[in-house]
């Protein structure tokens, strides 16, 4: 499947891009991105997963591990294709140390993605177990957002945002922005306490 | 140091080996112009390269995804003209903007917002032209002409050399011919009525397509006077004012030989779009020709739409029919009483809405992973036979009995009915019944469900678009089978439609269009509870309620679910 040529090429490359260009963001030392550390009172909401599944918001979010959140959309350009490969990426750095993080997707469209369409969506980027996407009744979604302080009125003025749960104390460490997969891993990290 | 400069010359080599691997298929000069297009398009909106395999991409500097999941398109757009969505700015990527200087227009995303987010969405604004090579390079390392970089949302695509060159060809032909049916000066428009349409239906949609052009003419005559007065235009204005003129397309006899006609219309004399269209027929062979012709065609009033996830040129308000039978897949799904598919009987009418509203139904059953409910088609005369209906219904005590049938068995419904099981439901179409939904008799219209693809809520806006409704517009029984034709075209014409118009500016593709117009805000509308957009979404009111009637010769809708059912 893999081309052992294909990827070392591309990782030459990168390297490539890296030393070439010293301006590159791999490079780059200031944070393109704004982080706080907040407290939310989630709705109790049922959403419903990629397989149909009913979930419950308040108790997917506890538990000893922390969850990734973002809102995406099936057929958003340009953010949300970014969002999840943060999320791919994540899922195989971590793997490669035997970790496998909690991701969860909303979609701020709930009417047109359909788990059907958001199952094919979790395909497309090749997801493994243990990123769900979830859809729900448009006041559901609202209120979640506006719980997360992320509310927009129309997905099309939507903005990058991942947010972290620490299992601590339950607060959520808030990106705001588009980060590299390495500050990505280092966020997450951060509150895995490693 | 030395250690460094040892592994940049080693980079280096490697670097200039990996850029001229022998291409795996001819080179690009040896292609035919028509095969390096559709490569290219391969490339561009499906990720896919040449050999077949995923193209690679690093993505936010470090993330390596293939492009399968997220292709060019997918910023980009397909007419490549670029996109503006929540504060990023994808510029154009067609050949005739990137060969020369472009300065990016300022956005609202440029500025620092209050809580000190950073832009990070707009990084190069100013650069001079690129050629073949320093585009190559843009594309590969993420930097402009002038050594400007990228921010991390474009990716970076290392590229083979022949791969590249087929991208580069595809990006200079790439929306490079403006689309037929507009210039600088003229739109010209269409519509479609097949012959099966009363002539008062064909009014309906007529009117308001006519007041349309008349106003567009209108306009364009007040703007040519005050520019003889010497106002100085705005850009936007400049484009937004343009000669109008609409085209009847008359579609007469079979469905079969639609086609023929529609290229004749079309050969001799172009339009730039289809402005909605009606028909009581099936659509397919209209949607079939736009797709084949690239024309788009927007929202024909049409209760049998083509129902497809890969649709691209007709825009239609909703799935017709299917809507409705989708929704009472997903309304049935929610009831705890009807875990048993053999407790659910659907019973449908030989006829085109029938099956529309069992291939909905379907559809989503299989969907959601539910067995097979048990399916009767009859004939028109088989519905009304007492004896044979009886003998179905006594086959099992159904629960839940989805009659997808015109009115003519209404008179029949309580005895019906009396076969259930106790708590057993009915579920019809309010758009199939029409105008004779109110003629279910009042003693079984708890036991009745209906699908009710249409507004609920009390709208207050323009009605028809002539002026401004002070007092909430009410739904109410008189709106039973009002087939919305100059309201629906009303708000196809001046909500969806003309704001797509007014923001291609001087880039007259088609396809631009339909991007343009994909990238709209919500509209709430007098119809629907809602319209809602996204590129490839092409059915853009999404709901449909179940409801049912309340007492009386002019009975209450009462909704009993939500718009979206889930
Ligand atoms: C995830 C979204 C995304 C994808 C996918 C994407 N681009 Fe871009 N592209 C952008 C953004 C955003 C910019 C602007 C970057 C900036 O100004 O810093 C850009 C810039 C460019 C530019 C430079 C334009 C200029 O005027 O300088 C070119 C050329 C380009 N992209 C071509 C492509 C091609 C070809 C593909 C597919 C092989 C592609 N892009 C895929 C988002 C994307």
């Amino acid at each position: 499947m893999i081309n052992p040529f294909k990827t070392i090429a591309s990782l030459l490359l990168l390297v490539l891009m890296t030393v070439m260009l010293p301006s590159s963001p791999v490079h780059a030392e200031s944070k393109k991105y704004k982080r706080t550390v907040e407290h939310y009172t989630l709705p109790n909401v049922t959403l419903i997963n990629q397989d149909g599944k009913k979930v419950s918001l308040q108790s997917l979010v506890k538990g000893d591990t922390p969850i990734v959140v973002t809102f995406i959309y099936g057929t958003c350009t340009t953010i949300c294709p970014v969002l999840s490969a943060g999320f791919v990426n994540l899922q195989s750095k971590l793997a490669a140390t035997g970790q496998s993080p909690r991701l969860f997707s909303i979609t701020i469209d709930p009417e047109n993605d359909t788990p059907k369409v958001m199952k094919e969506y979790l395909k497309r980027f090749r997801a493994k177990p243990g990123w769900d996407f979830a859809t729900g009744s448009r006041a559901d979604i609202d209120a979640v957002m506006k719980a997360f302080n992320a509310y927009i009125p129309d997905k099309m003025s939507h903005y990058p945002l991942n947010l972290i749960r620490n299992p601590k104390d339950g607060s959520w460490v808030r990106l705001f922005g588009i980060m590299s997969s390495r500050e990505f891993l280092e966020e997450y990290q951060g509150v895995v306490g490693k | 140091m030395k250690y460094i400069d040892t592994l940049l010359l080693f980079l280096l080599l490697t670097s200039l080996f990996l850029f001229n691997v022998p291409p795996s298929h001819a080179a690009p000069g040896a292609l035919q112009k028509a095969e390096i297009i559709r490569l290219g398009e391969q490339m561009y909106r499906q990720g896919i390269l040449p050999s077949g395999k995923p193209m690679p991409a690093f993505i936010r500097g470090d993330v390596e995804v293939d492009s399968s999941a997220f292709s060019c398109s997918s910023c980009h757009l397909r007419a490549g003209l670029g996109s503006y969505e929540g504060g990023v700015v994808t510029p154009p990527t067609t050949g005739s903007k990137l060969y020369k200087p472009y300065r990016r227009p300022p956005s609202m995303g440029d500025t620092m917002d209050q809580s000190g987010r950073h832009i990070y969405a707009k990084t190069v604004q100013e650069r001079p032209a690129y050629n073949r090579t320093t585009l190559a390079s843009a594309m590969r390392f993420g930097v402009d002409p002038v050594g400007q970089t990228f921010n991390d949302v474009m990716p970076r695509y290392p590229l083979s050399d022949s791969d590249m060159s087929i991208l580069i060809d595809y990006l200079e032909a790439l929306s490079s011919q403006p689309s037929p049916g507009a210039s600088s000066t003229e739109f010209r428009f269409a519509t479609i009525i097949t012959d099966d349409v009363t002539p008062q239906d064909r009014q309906a949609l007529l009117m308001p397509l006519q007041n349309f052009i008349d106003r567009k003419n209108q306009q364009l005559a007040m703007y040519s006077d005050f520019i003889k007065f010497g106002y100085i235009p705005t850009a936007e204005m400049k484009y937004a004012f343009r000669k109008a003129s609409l085209d009847i397309w008359m579609l007469k006899g079979p469905p079969a030989t639609w086609q023929k006609q529609l290229t004749a219309y079309s050969t001799k004399k172009p339009v730039f779009a289809v402005l909605g269209g009606i028909s009581n027929q099936n659509w397919k062979p209209v949607h079939d020709f736009c797709e084949s012709e690239r024309l788009p065609c927007l929202f024909p009033i049409t209760n049998f739409p083509v129902v497809s996830e890969t649709g691209w040129y007709t825009y239609y308000f909703n799935k017709g029919y299917a809507q409705e039978g989708e929704a009472t897949a997903r309304y049935l799904n929610r009831q705890e009483s009807l875990r048993d598919e053999k407790a659910i009987l659907q019973i449908v009418q030989d006829s085109e809405a029938g099956k529309a509203l069992a291939a909905g139904f379907q559809s989503v059953w299989k969907e959601i992973d539910r067995l097979p409910v048990t399916t009767v088609t009859l004939t028109a005369a088989q519905l009304t036979d007492q004896g044979g209906m009886n003998k179905i219904l006594s086959t099992h005590s159904y629960t839940a009995l989805l009659l997808w049938t015109d009115a003519r068995l209404l008179p029949n419904l309580k005895t019906m009915i009396s076969r259930l099981s106790d708590q057993g439901i009915v579920v019809m179409s309010s758009e199939y019944l029409g105008k004779n939904m109110a003629a279910i008799s009042e003693n079984v219209r708890d036991r009745v469900l209906l699908t009710w693809p249409y507004r609920l809520t009390p709208y207050v806006g323009p009605k028809t678009g002539q002026f401004d409704a002070k007092v909430p517009t009410l739904t109410s029984a008189k709106d039973y089978g009002d087939r919305r034709i100059t309201s629906r075209s009303v708000t196809m014409l001046l909500q969806a439609t003309l704001q797509g118009l007014n923001r291609i500016y001087d880039n007259l593709y088609r396809d631009h269009l339909l991007d343009v117009m994909s990238m709209q805000m919500d509209l709430t509308v007098r119809d629907y509870e809602r319209l809602s957009f996204g590129p490839g979404q092409r059915y853009v009111s999404k709901g449909c309620y179940i409801i049912q009637l309340g007492p009386g010769a002019d009975p209450a809708l009462i909704p009993r679910s939500e718009w979206v059912v889930q």
